[in-house]
């Protein structure tokens, strides 16, 4: 749940040094005295504010782990090259799904399982149920967590997409206190976000939609299941009572370096009838707004047409509907 | 470190490394072999167990972070007397093993479907297997046996 963790273990010790001398305690030190599961490697706080202490002290130094779905593999044969592990799952502040009358706010340790079979979500936020309900397997679904997708960042995340198209914020706490940053700031390159080594993402809030919101989720891979996915679309459109679009949120995964919104076709889309709208001209849109690689899961070529074909095929659904 | 978790019903104290994996305790510490070690990725379900209640890929499992959690694996489905669970049974039954190293991760799956769903439908059945490969069988043997074992549940025994 991590960036950057990737340091071999003597840079780690290098480090260690350097924060000595500036007056920091001596990790090990403190170790003994905190960690009630006994060992000098493994931190497994119950409470946020214990998790943030570690945090602010090891910085890269200790590898944060939660589901475990992504760094387990990112480690694969290397586990005993980890000189200090963050485990979070014991925080169970971290686990809560709250709705209120403005917001629906998710704990970062919330399950892809808990998110796909909760009833309010499905209800409330069905791109994002469903997107949940397409990761991996039940087996990574019941251990991989919401904000471990995030924090991974990988383009092709599954739950991004939808976080875009819901924008959602999150919340980054430190024991400076905490920050909220909206979906679309969060993400700066493939793996890569604005995190600080100190932050833990606690929170992800996401307003309600309104209620005449229409929206198609799509995940293309080559098989169903615990496939990397090839490219993800959120697409979201609030459509008053007369069939017009008052707002739209196109949102694409594994297309460009990060999830992104493609605002040309959202505003292409905005303020216009829902059956005037021209599906090939927002397929091409859709087409020329994106980025994508040629990798093992797609070409470039590819990307781009199949965006255009379910980016035509979702709007044909949703006038059809 | 010293873990403490419950594994088919018995309360152990396990030490541990920290960057052990739940499945090599499993089969290493306590000698349950049934969990299979595939791909080490959380790919291909050999090392399913129940942790928790819920099918988990035991490989990308850290061994402290079983500590207090219950685990059910194939080896906790035996009854007292040792013998092997109608589910078992069923893939006997329906030729559902060829090789058999995929079995006792998709044993553990379905075993979990059918405690939630009585009856599925072979498409339920698929989808929840699939985080479970196997190469040998084609998987229609193993759908067969999962509805044969849910058929033999409905009209008997339950589900434990």
């Amino acid at each position: 749940m991590m960036k950057n963790s990737r340091q071999n273990a003597s840079n780690r010790q290098e480090n260690f040094g350097e924060n000595s001398k500036k007056g920091q305690k001596e990790p090990e030190q403190v170790l003994g005295q905190n960690v009630p599961i006994g060992s000098a490697d493994y931190l497994a706080p119950e409470s946020l504010n214990k998790a943030l202490e570690y945090r602010s002290r090891y910085g890269y130094k200790a590898v944060v782990i939660a589901g475990g779905t992504d760094i387990m593999v990112d480690y694969f044969e290397k586990l005993p090259e980890v000189t200090s592990w963050l485990d979070l799952t014991k925080i169970s502040a971290l686990k809560n799904i709250e709705i209120t009358r403005e917001e629906i706010i998710i704990g970062s340790l919330v399950t892809h399982l808990e998110i796909a079979r909760n009833e309010e979500l499905k209800k409330y936020l069905p791109l994002l149920a469903a997107a949940s309900s397409e990761v991996g397997s039940w087996q990574i679904q019941s251990r991989g967590t919401i904000g471990g997708n995030i924090v991974t960042s990988s383009p092709a995340g599954d739950t991004l997409a939808p976080l875009l198209a819901y924008q959602a914020r999150f919340v980054l706490a430190s024991t400076e206190g905490e920050r909220e940053v909206a979906a679309e700031e969060f993400f700066v390159g493939p793996k890569d976000n604005i995190m600080e080594p100190q932050e833990l993402l606690t929170k992800i809030i996401i307003p309600h939609p309104p209620e005449n919101t229409i929206s198609r989720w799509w995940k293309v891979g080559k098989r169903k299941a615990m496939i990397i996915s090839s490219l993800t679309m959120a697409l979201l459109l609030e459509v008053n009572k007369n069939d017009r679009i008052q707002s739209a949120r196109a949102a694409y995964g594994a297309v460009a370096p990060t999830p992104l919104r493609l605002e040309s076709l959202e505003e292409y889309l905005t303020d216009k009838d829902l059956q005037e709208v021209e599906l090939k001209k927002a397929g091409n849109l859709a087409e020329e707004a994106i980025s994508p690689i040629s990798d093992i899961r797609g070409t470039e070529e590819y990307r781009r047409q199949v965006t255009r074909d379910i980016t035509i095929e979702a709007l044909r659904e949703m006038q059809q509907r | 470190m010293k873990i403490t978790f419950t594994i088919n019903n018995k309360e152990k104290t396990v030490e541990v490394s920290p960057h052990q994996r739940l499945l090599d305790v499993i089969r290493k510490e306590l000698g349950l072999t049934a969990a299979k070690e595939g791909c080490g990725k959380g790919e291909c379900g050999a090392c399913t167990v129940l942790l928790n209640g819920e099918p988990v890929a035991s490989c990308l499992v850290l061994a402290p972070q079983a500590d207090g959690a219950e685990i059910l694996t194939v080896e906790g489905l035996l009854s007292e007397e040792g013998d092997i669970h109608p589910l078992q049974q069923a893939f006997l039954d329906a030729g559902a093993v060829q090789c058999g190293f995929c079995i006792p991760g998709t044993i553990m799956t379905s075993y979990r479907l059918l405690q939630e769903k009585a009856n599925p439908e072979r498409q339920e059945i698929r989808e929840a297997l699939a985080g479970n490969i196997c190469r040998c069988t084609g998987y229609q043997k193993i759908i067969d046996a999962v509805e044969l074992a849910a058929e033999k549940w409905q009209a008997g025994g339950e589900v434990q």
